[in-house]
């Protein structure tokens, strides 16, 4: 197999501009997708059942793992959704329909989990991205001890939540915390952070931030290590300042990266639980006593977990799926309104 | 350069499969220990049971497994911690109805032995049968036993209420420090322990309040009380409860009194509380005492003292289980009768100060000496054992412990800290049961 | 997220098709030296990371009573080879460690692999069904995992799985995260005229993977196996539910500290530490491996 390990060294001689351009050629000669002419027809017929099978034979583990073990748990959330269950009678489920959707409908409990995930999505979202990818670009410099740095954005997202939940406590108790401590000294009054609406939401969007901000810049940090150095080159010839070169090289190019971390950034913020629940300690499935940062994730394990209705948790589960799904539509449509208009 | 990536790409590939196989083959020759039940024998005879609890009982720590293994070299005791109760629960019931993976003795909680007795008596073996039942307060073997008298725990320790207070503020406010007359000032009435707490306020010790937070005292009230959320046919009556309604009412007069320190029981910010003498009183069941003694540190020695509760009241205990799924029932059952006697009881509360479910044990409890003096030397075991013997046989149901959450950290918060009425509150309260039950 | 940009983004940036294979000259994405202000802004930013971590380190070395006191400690005391000690036996952390790194060594090997493969497919082959399935597989993160953790454990259950540490490798071994992760990363990454040239040659699918794929998928492969790591390593609800004292992974074995009627803090953060200091290492081994340009390395062996 000699043959192909040359085709593989083509395009990165030590030298030259030349290899460049080598590829290309070879894609005219040989066509896209189609096999150089085999010495025998056995192997061109295999090499042909190999373009064929090999991409489903690289998805196939994913998918096989999953069905057996993701798939089917999720399955039967879908079916308890559709039942009156307990956590505690899983055998004595009695079929319910749609019912337990429709209750969710006309919960104020339910509405105001949405709003607050939405809310708290948005403060807590954004500016964690947006910090994200400035820290990415940073860490891309030349830096001293670079894996240091990288190391040091991540240990949030390790530190314990034994550890996190304790230290944010402290943070934002109402009497004596080092936040109202702080803020005293420019003369504003001690916030109840725990039970004030906006407090509460901008505590837990606060740490949401801390917890995911590293974790985002490692992931834009990796997109950024594959941009080819020489568009910063001669972005630079043409005299684009730093700022310049981030804003139509660097982020043109993490375009995917960025569509990536805002779709798992919605998917996150919208299962939003672990979080808000470590902020509200005791009892902190409620998210507060007027659920002022109650979100669906916490209301359904509140619901699940703490209360045991199993059935309206479940449909909390899905109602989340559906929501994503209609954010997703009205997204496609808005594009597609977009680049019409263009 | 070259070799090294190429190097390392061939590491990578066999540690990929080295890892795998290894991570599954580990998981299979677990096999032996992995599995509780089944498990166990490693071919001596010897038989290992396992011990599933959510971490409160301190039986390793006062030696009670070490003893019995010594009584019975054949057995091998292992406890199966989950400290997080509200992952503990879940688990077990997880673990009951899927038949496997169930520890042969199953702690169980107050708060839930309701739902275990009403949903899950059949994977219990029934212990009534094997011991005597005169050992127990008749309330304790109550809340286990099923309507047709299959009782599927035996009782581990109570919480009988007192009131623990801090004799240093009372004198500073003006107030009687002698725990008898304290006791009478407030005896048979919360509301009137309220009241001591609005003379308290009159002539408070700066920075100081009476007691650590409204719930806390509406906790302590319907500890004491018969009727609660349910009737005896389990229907919901929670709105037309007396006890309840007396309950409240008592928190309320705290919450919109200035005399609650607002804080929420076991944050952090209410070990602080303790640290800093923040609040002059607290209901204490005998659990309790050891953690006041170790938050609020050397400075409150001497200082703290306990009076009889307003009513005899329970606040918290647990039951021992037996899983039918467990492969050693008979041992299982000897293991969990034998850690429920008073004598081993008596051990328990010499170590942490649980208080027994065994009226026998009473007599011969001796606290920790450190735990006396810390308390003024108060008599501890009599306060705790009177309000023992005394708490009524209460009614309890399946969403017991959502309803009161309900109650003290949304309706009763509301009014302590975001300064709503009480009208507000109940009805906020309400309205969240209703979600609980999904009415 | 639209349909139109995750399917058809190979024709997004044509640029890039001509200039892609001149990087591997140019190595790495690395642009300048960092300036004085960049170091300033890192610094703020690791303080506010590091401060949690250190302080569980300061409340490892005190003791359960110093913890409720006010203001909390700010500077390490005695205690902490004590507490780290009493932590390590209570816990019985030899098991737990051993089990941990099986756990999670296994699930970020599979995620790591299967998800290149599969996002390799995803970015650059063409098969029928792709967009659709691709779409499948985002969307099945859209439904939280919490509560399927009670029919999982019927499940596994059946399979008489119960306690092994197979329930906990095997429902986290492939990953919607990754494989979406390294098809992102890929469609940018990797130029399609690369796999071409391997293809004109007659080289096999494994072959392009093996030579092509994997190196110019290492700096994603590297941050994608930290973060998966962590993931599994930290992972407690399911574990916690499928695996009992006797055979624990780390995340289990912590819950068992802490018990009796007064927990004690500084034990508990001691064990807190213990647990970290794994994925500490695990950090400096994979946080090397995010550099761009390894492929002028690969491509010529």
């Amino acid at each position: 197999m000699s043959s192909s390990k040359q085709a593989l060294a083509h395009p990165a001689p030590g030298s030259g501009a030349a290899p460049g351009d080598k590829p290309g050629a070879a894609r005219g000669a040989g066509g896209r997708g189609t096999p150089a002419p085999g010495p025998s027809s056995w192997r061109s017929r295999l090499y042909r059942w190999d373009m064929k099978a090999a991409p489903y034979a690289f998805i196939s583990p994913f998918f096989i793992i999953f069905g057996a073990f993701g798939l089917i748990p999720l399955l039967y959330t879908g079916w308890y959704s559709l039942h009156n269950v307990q956590l505690s009678s899983l055998d004595h489920k009695s079929w319910a329909g749609l019912d337990n959707y429709r209750n969710l409908l006309s919960s104020d409990f339910f509405w105001n989990a949405l709003k607050n995930t939405f809310t708290i999505g948005l403060i807590s979202t954004v500016p964690q991205l947006l910090m994200a990818i400035g820290i990415a670009h940073l860490l891309n410099y030349r830096l001293r001890g670079s894996t240091v740095w990288r190391v040091v954005m991540l240990t949030p997202y390790a530190t314990s939540v034994a550890a996190a939940t304790l230290v944010f406590t402290l943070l934002y108790s109402w009497d004596g915390g080092m936040v109202n401590w702080l803020l005293g000294f420019v003369g504003v009054d001690p916030v109840n952070w725990r039970e004030s609406t906006w407090g509460s939401q901008f505590a837990v969007s606060s740490i949401v931030i801390w917890r995911w901000t590293g974790y985002n810049a490692l992931i834009y940090l990796a997109a950024m290590q594959a941009i080819p150095g020489d568009l910063y080159e001669s972005a630079a010839i043409d005299g684009a300042n730093r700022w310049q070169q981030f804003r139509h090289v660097t982020i043109p190019q993490l375009r995917p990266t960025i569509l990536f971390t805002v779709v798992i950034s919605t998917i996150g913020a919208t299962q939003l639980f672990g979080e808000p629940l470590l902020f509200g300690g005791v009892s902190g499935s409620k998210g507060g006593s007027e659920h002022q940062y109650q979100t669906l994730g916490l209301y359904m394990y509140d619901q699940g977990w703490i209360i045991g209705n199993l059935g309206k948790a479940s449909a909390i589960a899905w109602s989340m799926f559906l929501i994503l799904l209609i954010v997703a539509a009205i997204n496609l449509l808005f594009t597609r309104r977009l680049r019409k208009s263009q | 350069m070259r070799t090294s990536t190429r190097r390392s790409h061939r590491l990578m590939a066999l540690a990929a499969v080295a890892a795998l196989t290894t991570g599954v083959l580990a998981g299979c020759s677990s096999d032996s220990d992995g599995t509780s039940s089944n498990a166990s024998d490693s071919g001596k005879g010897k038989t290992t049971l396992t011990v599933g609890t959510f971490g409160v009982f301190g039986y390793k720590q006062a030696g009670l497994y070490d003893a019995y293994m010594k009584l019975h070299p054949n057995i091998t005791i292992k406890e199966d911690v989950t400290t997080r109760t509200d992952v503990y629960w879940p688990k077990v019931l997880t673990r009951l109805q899927a038949g496997a993976g169930t520890d042969d003795i199953q702690a169980i909680e107050v708060g839930n032995i309701t739902e275990a007795v009403q949903t899950q008596a059949d994977k219990f073996v029934d212990l009534g049968k094997d011991v005597d039942k005169s050992q127990w307060l008749p309330w304790k073997n109550a809340q286990a036993t099923t309507k047709d008298g299959k009782q599927i725990g035996l009782g581990t320790d109570t919480g009988p209420m007192a009131i623990c207070y801090r004799k240093d503020l009372f004198k500073k406010a003006g107030l009687p420090t002698d725990r008898t007359q304290l006791a009478n000032l407030w005896k048979g009435d919360w509301a009137k322990y309220a009241d001591v707490g609005k003379d308290y306020m009159k002539k408070a010790p700066k920075g100081t309040k009476f007691v650590d937070s409204a719930s806390s005292v509406y906790n302590a009230a319907i500890g004491g009380e018969s009727q609660r959320y349910y009737d005896k046919d389990g229907n919901v009556i929670w709105d037309k409860s007396t006890g309840v309604k007396a309950a409240w009412n008592a928190a309320m007069t705290v919450a919109t009194s200035n005399m609650s320190a607002k804080l929420k029981q076991f944050d952090p910010t209410w070990d602080q509380g303790f640290a800093n003498a923040s609040f002059a009183t607290v209901a204490c069941p005998a659990w309790m005492m050891g953690y006041i003694q170790e938050k609020a540190g050397d400075s409150g020695k001497g200082n703290w003292d306990v009076a009889a509760a307003p009513t005899a009241a329970n606040w918290g205990g647990s039951f021992l289980g037996v899983p039918t799924a467990s492969k050693h029932q008979a041992e299982a059952v000897a293991l969990a009768k034998w850690l429920t006697a008073p004598e081993q009881q008596e051990k328990v509360f010499a170590k942490q100060a649980s208080f027994p479910s065994t009226p026998a044990a009473y007599p011969n409890l001796k606290p920790a000496a450190a735990t006396t003096a810390y308390f003024s030397n108060a008599p501890i075991t009599q306060i705790f054992s009177d309000s023992a013997k005394t708490i009524p046989v209460q009614t309890f149901g399946i969403k017991d412990q959502p309803i009161g959450t309900a109650i003290t950290d949304v309706g009763i918060l509301q009014v302590e800290q975001k300064g709503k009425t009480p009208a507000q509150g109940w009805s906020a309260a309400t309205k969240e049961i209703k979600d609980v039950l999904g009415q | 997220m639209t349909t139109s940009e995750l399917t058809a983004p190979q024709d997004a940036v044509p640029v890039r098709e001509v200039r892609a294979p001149r990087r591997r000259v140019m190595g790495a994405g690395k642009q300048m030296h960092a300036g004085p202000l960049t170091y300033v802004v890192l610094v703020v930013f690791a303080l506010v990371s590091l401060a949690p971590l250190v302080w569980t380190a300061i409340a490892a070395s005190r003791n359960n009573q110093r913890l409720a006191e006010t203001p909390p400690p700010l500077w390490f005391g005695a205690n902490l080879f004590k507490n780290l000690q009493t932590a390590w036996d209570q816990a019985g952390m030899g098991t737990a460690m051993f089990n941990s790194t099986i756990v999670a060594g296994s699930i970020t090997i599979g995620t790591v692999l299967f998800s290149t493969l599969a996002g390799f497919a995803f970015a650059k082959l063409k098969f029928r069904f792709s967009s659709t399935l691709l779409l499948l597989t985002i969307g099945t993160m859209m439904i939280p995992p919490q509560l399927a953790v009670v029919p999982l454990y019927l499940w596994m259950a059946d399979l008489h799985w119960s306690n092994h540490l197979q329930t906990v490798i095997l429902p986290t071994l492939v990953s919607a995260f990754g494989t979406f992760f390294m098809r992102q990363y890929l469609v940018q990454a990797l130029p399609t005229e690369l796999i071409e040239a391997a293809r004109v040659d007659g080289a096999s699918s494994l072959r392009v993977v093996w030579h092509v794929v994997f190196p110019a998928a290492r700096p994603a492969m590297a941050v994608l196996g930290l973060l998966t790591f962590v993931m599994a390593w930290n992972d407690f609800l399911w574990p916690i539910i499928a695996l009992n004292q006797q055979n624990p992974t780390v995340q289990v074995a912590l819950n068992s500290l802490g018990t009796g009627y007064i927990p004690d803090q500084s034990v508990i953060m001691a064990g807190a530490l213990l647990g970290t200091l794994p994925l500490l290492i695990a950090f400096l081994l994979f946080g090397k491996q995010i550099v761009g340009g390894i492929m002028q390395g690969a491509v010529k062996g």
